[in-house]
């Protein structure tokens, strides 16, 4: 439980205006056209396949990640990985508006 | 469809993943059936090979119009990587059989995006996959139709075979 909240204070995605994001790692601010963030949300998923998880783990245990059109590099240990990957999909999947 | 990013986009991420897969699926498809054309070519098969390099030509436009409505809809279309294209055959029949068995493949793609779209309601994929839809039941019809044509010409030598098969 403890490691989840540690990972969240580190990576954060947030939408910045209406067609720009930021992405805020421990070390950077990186702030990403829509057409950035499809492109982070492409490699991130590829990189969280079950497949790719246990390569990464049987290597080096970390990815080192270009994102906005290879501007920044961005180290993700595989907790890392998978929150990112957990808030680039919560803009993505659908929601239901609930009325009170 | 309600999402984070729905002002970006009008069709469903969810959908737009399925939609690049099946970029790479007739993009596949079109390699394979530039495979088939050349081995017909090498055969002087002249019907066969003129059949095939138009069938890579088709489904490649068919790739195309994937394509370009992913990013026209505020998506992100994917250049497909093209591994493990079979370049041996056996005989034209058996490409022939390939090729329908390919095109299958593709039609329960497309049924599966449907439902997809339809399911997440994404109407605007749903209308734009409406001409798939009839496009591979030609398709499959064509094949299927082709086959026959061997049937009825069994013991025939496979040139006159060859005459007798549409060029497209």
């Amino acid at each position: 439980m403890n490691a989840d909240v540690h990972v969240e204070k580190t990576i954060q995605l947030k939408e910045f205006t209406f067609c720009k994001y930021q992405l805020t790692t421990h070390t950077k601010v990186i702030t990403l056209s829509f057409p950035q963030l499809l492109q982070l949300r492409k490699n991130v998923k590829e990189l969280t396949r079950h497949h790719s998880l246990h390569q990464i783990i049987d290597a080096d245990n970390f990815v080192l990640l270009f994102v906005a059109d290879k501007q920044h590099l961005i180290y993700l240990d595989i907790p890392q990985l998978l929150f990112l990957n957990k808030e680039i999909e919560s803009f993505f999947s659908s929601f239901k508006s609930v009325l009170i | 469809m309600k999402t984070a990013v729905r002002k970006q986009m009008t069709i469903n991420p969810v959908v737009m993943d399925l939609l690049n897969n099946q970029i790479a699926l007739e993009m596949e498809a079109s390699a394979s059936y530039l495979a088939m054309a050349s081995w017909c070519d090498q055969r002087e098969l002249l019907n066969s090979k003129e059949f095939f390099y138009k069938q890579a030509e088709e489904e490649r436009e068919h790739a195309m119009k994937i394509f370009t409505f992913v990013n026209d809809n505020g998506g992100a279309a994917l250049s497909p990587q093209i591994q493990n294209v079979n370049n041996d055959f056996e005989s034209l029949r058996s490409i022939y059989e390939a090729s329908l068995d390919q095109e299958i493949n593709v039609t329960q793609s497309i049924f599966n995006i449907f439902k997809s779209a339809r399911k997440e309601d994404d109407f605007v994929t749903e209308i734009f996959l409406q001409w798939f839809i009839t496009e591979q039941a030609e398709e499959e019809d064509k094949f299927r139709s082709i086959i026959d044509i061997f049937d009825l010409m069994e013991g025939m030598p496979l040139k006159m075979i060859d005459e007798r098969l549409p060029k497209e």
